[in-house]
């Protein structure tokens, strides 16, 4: 069986894609500050945070996290045969993160939380409309815009466990192996930088395509903004 | 009508105090040496700085002293009398005395007459602030000139007695004991004029960004020890109570601090984005940094994005001078100015990212000959 097809990293960025790099730099810092916000997450960097914040904030992402490999194979899809090679880059990634809920579940349980409850969480209203946008931008031919998508959830991946985890186990300190998810996402990070800058040079070649990136990070940022503000809106 | 710095001074107090005399100066807390400070000085870079106190903790310039000091340097290179001085715009994160505004001490020690008054308040960037107010004044024509003063005196809060009467060495903790190894003391001045004289620095444009609403106090003074405790400092029933609970002791949350180099990039990106900023075109960058470098990440990423700031561009002398918050732009300005480093026709950008509750402000400017 051939591997996905290998994005390498590419010596110099092309003028759009520069420019596309810097404007989605922009939202990545603008989606920092919109989760800086969020009472849940500020109590992080207040270290106000408790074992029950983390179970909750555990509880609401698994149903993203669970659908989240169903946007990103109808991502790929969704690519006809001009983009055969990315379509296999995005098979590639799909299959890297299919599984990813069962490590949550078990960090949920492994923080005192009970398997059945959240098994059984439905999806909260700001997951709702991540999951209907993704799903709905993953249907449609070509979607070279989620692309902006993958940067926001991709570097969010990377602040878990870079910035989030290691506060989390402070306050998690009486137990064991629960931030192995957090934690998880910040292996391979040279690899997922280098695949998302061959993908920026692949995907980006008019001003069209990059305000179609733009447009879905920054819907893709306020949709995951709404889903952490409405873990505390029960 | 543009705004122009046709002279700068600054004032650093006493000699050049090395990294293995400041706790000799600052004294042991306890009886006993810190165990980071090492360790702090090693990530912050600087090797010396000045303090305005003496070994017995005597001050022996205040805060006022260093502004009127670095604004006769100033003036005494310039062509305008300390009379002449139309307006007066200063800055400090923390005067001599808590009322009245420090201005009016600048203002009094300089001993200029019926001059327009104005004080900024906050961290490093309240000079900023002080700038644009003065540089606004000359160009909707109000003044035909703005002497600009910005001082510090920190090392008062870094006195081993302060941290004794919080607690001593037990109750201090990193976030504490950061800056005790990173602030010291002076003082620049600049003065501003409606039109330029020999060489000349033009204000092209001045722009910040706060982002307060979104972070939480990341260095100040005035909250207990006690996390959970909301009170501030006021708020305790003596101001040895207030002390006593380690609320007039100045902190640095670290934790947060990475947050104001990605909002100092943010910020840079935005102005390239509105065309404001070339970075291939600006020649210099004097940027107020404290100590923390840009992460490898964030400068492999701008570099991606085709916005790199080469080495040879920036300018500092953080490293000599130490880190003078809000005053530290204006003494690197003039170290800048007087190197002749800058050719006329040469860019420059004065950054300053401030840590307080992260506003980062930049100064684009461009030197001139008349």
């Amino acid at each position: 069986m051939a591997d996905p097809v290998a994005m390498e990293r590419p010596d110099v960025l092309s003028a759009v894609g520069q420019e596309t790099l810097r404007r989605l730099l922009r939202t990545w810092f603008d989606f920092e500050r919109r989760l800086a916000r969020v009472p849940l997450i500020r109590r992080l960097d207040l270290d106000q945070f408790t074992v029950e914040d983390y179970r909750k904030l555990l509880l609401n992402l698994r149903p993203q996290v669970v659908e989240g490999s169903r946007w990103i194979t109808r991502c790929a899809s969704s690519f006809d045969r001009d983009f055969a090679d990315v379509r296999s880059v995005i098979i590639g990634h799909a299959q890297d993160e299919h599984r990813d809920y069962e490590i949550l579940e078990t960090d949920y349980v492994n923080c005192g939380g009970k398997r059945e409850d959240i098994l059984k969480q439905p999806r909260n209203p700001g997951s709702e409309a991540l999951h209907g946008f993704l799903m709905y931008r993953a249907s449609q031919k070509n979607p070279v815009d989620l692309l902006g998508a993958m940067w926001i959830v991709e570097g969010l991946g990377n602040k878990m466990a870079t910035e989030w985890a290691a506060k989390i186990e402070q306050s998690t300190r009486d137990y064991k192996d629960c931030t192995t998810f957090l934690r998880y996402h910040g292996e391979n990070d040279e690899e997922h930088m280098d695949k998302l800058y061959g993908l920026i040079d692949r995907i980006c070649v008019d001003e069209a395509a990059a305000d179609s990136i733009i447009r879905t990070a920054e819907v893709t940022g306020r949709l995951y903004a709404m889903q952490l503000e409405e873990i505390e809106n029960d | 009508m543009n705004a122009y710095i046709n002279s700068t001074g600054a004032f650093l107090p006493g000699p050049p105090i090395s990294n293995d005399d400041m706790e000799d100066h600052l004294g042991l807390v306890d009886g006993k040496p810190s165990r980071l400070r090492k360790r702090i000085l090693k990530a912050n870079g600087i090797e010396t700085r000045h303090y305005a106190i003496d070994k017995d903790h005597k001050t022996l310039y205040s805060a006022a002293d260093m502004g009127v000091a670095a604004a006769r340097q100033c003036l005494d290179s310039s062509s305008l009398s300390t009379q002449q001085v139309k307006m007066l715009s200063c800055a400090t994160t923390q005067g001599d005395m808590v009322i009245p505004g420090f201005g009016s001490m600048i203002q009094a020690g300089l001993e200029i007459p019926e001059v327009e008054l104005h004080t900024t308040h906050g961290v490093c960037s309240c000079s900023t602030m002080a700038i644009k107010a003065a540089v606004n004044n000359i160009r909707v024509g109000d003044q035909p000139n703005a002497l600009v003063v910005v001082s510090e005196l920190a090392s008062r809060l870094f006195k081993n007695t302060r941290y004794e009467a919080a607690g001593g060495s037990k109750a201090v903790n990193f976030d504490a004991e950061f800056l005790r190894w990173m602030l010291s003391d002076g003082a620049g001045a600049i003065l501003l004029e409606n039109k330029p004289r020999g060489r000349s620095v033009r204000i092209d444009w001045i722009r910040s960004f706060s982002h307060a609403d979104a972070y939480p106090v990341c260095m100040g003074i005035g909250r207990p020890t006690d996390k959970e405790d909301e009170r501030t400092w006021q708020d305790f029933s003596t101001y040895g109570e207030a002390e006593a609970n380690g609320a007039l002791l100045i902190r640095q949350d670290i934790r947060l601090l990475e947050n104001i180099v990605k909002l100092g990039v943010d910020g840079t990106l935005r102005l390239i984005q509105e065309g404001l900023l070339d970075t291939d075109k600006l020649d210099h960058l004097l940027c107020h940094y404290s100590s923390h470098h840009f992460k490898s990440r964030i400068y492999d990423m701008l570099k991606m994005a085709g916005s790199e700031i080469v080495e040879d561009k920036w300018f500092s002398n953080l490293y000599t001078r130490g880190n003078t918050g809000s005053a530290s732009i204006l003494i690197m300005l003039d170290e800048f100015l007087k190197s002749g480093r800058g050719k006329v026709g040469e860019t420059m950008v004065l950054m300053v990212p401030e840590s307080g509750r992260f506003n980062v402000s930049y100064i684009h400017a461009t030197l001139v000959e008349e």
